[in-house]
């Protein structure tokens, strides 16, 4: 009972790490860069999913204008600040992510207060019961949400055009553009949906805690890069396993040893003892 | 003649000198006393309510004369909440600003970081909130207007009691605060028999706390005493009541401020908080504080704006008694007043602790309520030199 209550836990914080994460892997699988300003598109989705679902109290509308803005912003951020930096090594865009990551957060302080944002009448508050688990609607709805979305996604990528391109693009970028792969185009769209994905889980965390604040991307923002790398930066799949995973190691860790490990040190712990084990991170083939 | 008229316009000249001089000489000596909140970072809500009270506390000074007329300048800077920036903000205070006095607004990282040079510039430093008990411990320079951490969790710990409970859980926020408190309830628990059925703990970043709550349903506690900041409570009580724990929590002043109210939602309702602000207090320095708040930001005061306040009046207080003077003067005079302010009346003890009662509030359709008060002054009674 307690096992399984556990595990279904688990399972809600790694769909919303799965969401963070894959944001961040097509980034890197396509360009090379750690994307740390990926967070705060993921903080973004989860103001404007407040604001707007307490303007007009819809979640569809929600769920849209959250992933909407947060996608575009993420193509804007691609263009401005990326694209310019894609000649350097790869160490500078880093830097600029680090400074639009920190911009962005004293951005959202400054148009948004300092204490945060939450619902005046927060949706899917309702419990569920399954056997003998209790839920809230909402992590049901994340959970299904997730699964949903990433199946689609799967199915895109490799049934269709686009998804091809992408994938083309993905490991071969010269051999691709000369079959005729607009690389740009392919760019501007893995960042949009990778922002928009960002910006959905931003939206379900805003429902889970009701609070949405300035720095609630800056544990994100790093936990993102460990599930990178323990999923084999850049793979897909790997990522979604790894997200999953670490969703487990945290849920018992901060049981069994919250008392010694703090549970993001936990998440960090576990990361350098699969590194040592497996370089090329979990689920990487060699 | 010439000559003459050369020297009238020299002694005309030195005449507006003087007078130039002598007005912008009284402007620079404007009584400046420093402050240091958290404006940015995780922080920032509670800096923003700190200084706002501060700020009162200084324009209330000014409008009715300052001290022997001089303005109180108030002097602030940003330390994040972090002692790596409240070390340079305190130097700044002190050596370039050259405050007569500080106010600590900030929390007990950066407080105690802050302490050190504040007690060796020998510059008197009120500290509003920060609970740590090493604060005061730096040296006599140091007054604290809060009650602190031990005696607020030994507080906690009565307050069970009285409510007729035994099994409690703690959860503890993994910071000076959580474990100040946490320690002060230990011993409460002892002395009046509490069974602590579980100890959980979480960092300051957490927000969500599925497993920790999963893991505290299977102990079965009749009351949880879980300490954090409205931040971090409002989704944790939101989150226990989702799973279905139905036991009363009690948290502390760090869930004092109506937030916790607007993202806990209805969960909140019934929750307890051992605190220093009385909203249906009779006392007329309460009531007046929470209308000139409300008159001014337009927002409900908060534990922590009350607090700055409080702390910023026994500063004016201590300058009107000497004329503006800072050093061993000013700390005397701090140390030997009494205080009628919005947390009640106040007197420090020879470790410059406050001696005073905890307020205990509920929350009733949204709003903070009186619960009771817990008055004890041998429970409550803070370190004092002789004690540690």
């Amino acid at each position: 009972m307690f096992f399984l209550e556990l595990i279904a836990q688990s399972l809600v914080q790694g769909s919303i790490y799965a969401l963070i994460a894959l944001g961040l892997t097509l980034v890197y699988g396509l360009l090379r860069i750690l994307h740390v300003a990926h967070a705060s598109l993921f903080t973004l989705g989860a103001y404007v999913g407040v604001l707007t679902y307490n303007a007009t109290g819809s979640l569809a509308l929600t769920l849209l204008a959250a992933m909407l803005v947060s996608g575009l912003s993420g193509v804007a951020m691609f263009r401005l600040a990326y694209k310019p930096l894609l000649k350097q090594p790869p160490h500078v865009a880093l830097i600029a992510s680090i400074g639009l990551f920190i911009a962005a957060e004293e951005c959202f302080r400054i148009a948004f207060g300092a204490s945060g944002l939450s619902f005046t009448n927060t949706p899917l508050q309702g419990q569920v019961r399954i056997g003998s688990l209790q839920f809230k609607e909402a992590e049901i709805a994340v959970m299904l949400g997730a699964a949903l979305i990433l199946g689609v996604l799967a199915w895109l990528q490799s049934h269709t055009r686009v998804g091809i391109a992408c994938q083309a693009t993905v490991s071969d970028p010269q051999m691709a553009e000369s079959f005729g792969i607009t690389l740009n185009t392919v760019r501007d769209l893995n960042f949009l949906v990778g922002s928009a994905l960002a910006g959905f889980a931003g939206v379900w965390v805003a429902v889970l805690n009701n609070l949405v604040e300035p720095t609630m991307g800056s544990v994100p923002s790093y936990k993102a890069l460990a599930i990178i790398v323990l999923g084999g930066m850049g793979s897909v799949p790997g990522t979604l396993m790894a997200a999953l995973v670490l969703g487990l190691v945290e849920s018992f860790g901060t049981v069994y040893l919250g008392k010694v490990l703090d549970r993001n040190a936990i998440a960090f712990a576990f990361l350098i003892v699969v590194l040592m084990v497996r370089p090329q991170g979990l689920f990487a083939k060699k | 003649m010439h000559q003459r008229s050369s020297n009238l316009n020299t002694a005309q000249s030195l005449l507006l000198a003087a007078a130039f001089f002598g007005t912008s000489g009284a402007a620079l000596a404007d009584i400046k006393v420093g402050i240091t909140v958290p404006s940015t970072g995780f922080a920032a809500a509670d800096g923003k309510s700190a200084l706002d009270g501060a700020k009162l506390a200084i324009a209330q000074a000014n409008a009715k004369g300052g001290v022997k007329g001089e303005k109180i300048e108030l002097v602030v800077y940003d330390d994040q909440a972090s002692p790596k920036e409240a070390v340079p903000a305190a130097t700044k205070l002190v050596e370039k600003d050259k405050v007569v006095a500080a106010i600590g607004g900030s929390y007990s990282g950066a407080t105690r970081a802050s302490a050190s040079v504040f007690q060796a510039a020998q510059v008197p430093y009120a500290v509003a909130y920060a609970i740590h008990p090493d604060i005061t411990k730096t040296g006599d320079f140091m007054f604290r207007v809060s009650a602190m951490g031990e005696v607020q969790g030994r507080a906690g710990a009565k307050l069970v009691n009285d409510l007729g409970k035994k099994k409690v859980a703690l959860i503890n926020i993994k910071n000076d605060f959580g474990q100040s408190l946490a320690a002060g309830f230990k011993e409460g628990a002892a002395k009046f028999g509490l069974t602590i059925v579980g100890e959980h703990e979480y960092s300051l970043q957490d927000r969500q706390f599925g497993a920790l709550i999963a893991n505290l349903k299977s102990q079965d506690p009749e009351v949880i005493y879980a300490s954090g900041y409205f931040y971090t409570a409002g989704p944790l009580v939101n989150q226990l009541r989702a799973a279905g724990v139905t036991a009363t929590i009690i948290g502390q002043e760090g869930y004092d401020s109506d937030k916790f109210m607007e993202i806990a939602g209805p969960a909140s309702e019934g929750v307890l908080v051992t605190t220093s602000l009385d909203r249906d207090s009779s006392n007329p320095a309460t009531k007046a504080f929470l209308a000139d708040y409300k008159a001014a930001y337009n927002a409900g005061a908060d534990m922590v704006a009350a607090a700055t306040y409080t702390a910023t009046q026994v500063v004016i207080d201590g300058l009107n008694k000497t004329g503006g003077k800072g050093g061993a003067a000013l700390r005397d005079a701090m140390a030997a007043g009494t205080y009628d302010s919005p947390i009640g009346k106040l007197s420090f003890n020879d470790l410059h602790e406050v001696k005073k009662d905890i307020q205990v509030q509920i929350v009733k359709d949204k709003a903070f309520r009186r619960h009771s008060i817990i008055s004890d002054p041998v429970l409550l009674a803070p370190p004092s030199k002789s004690s540690k």
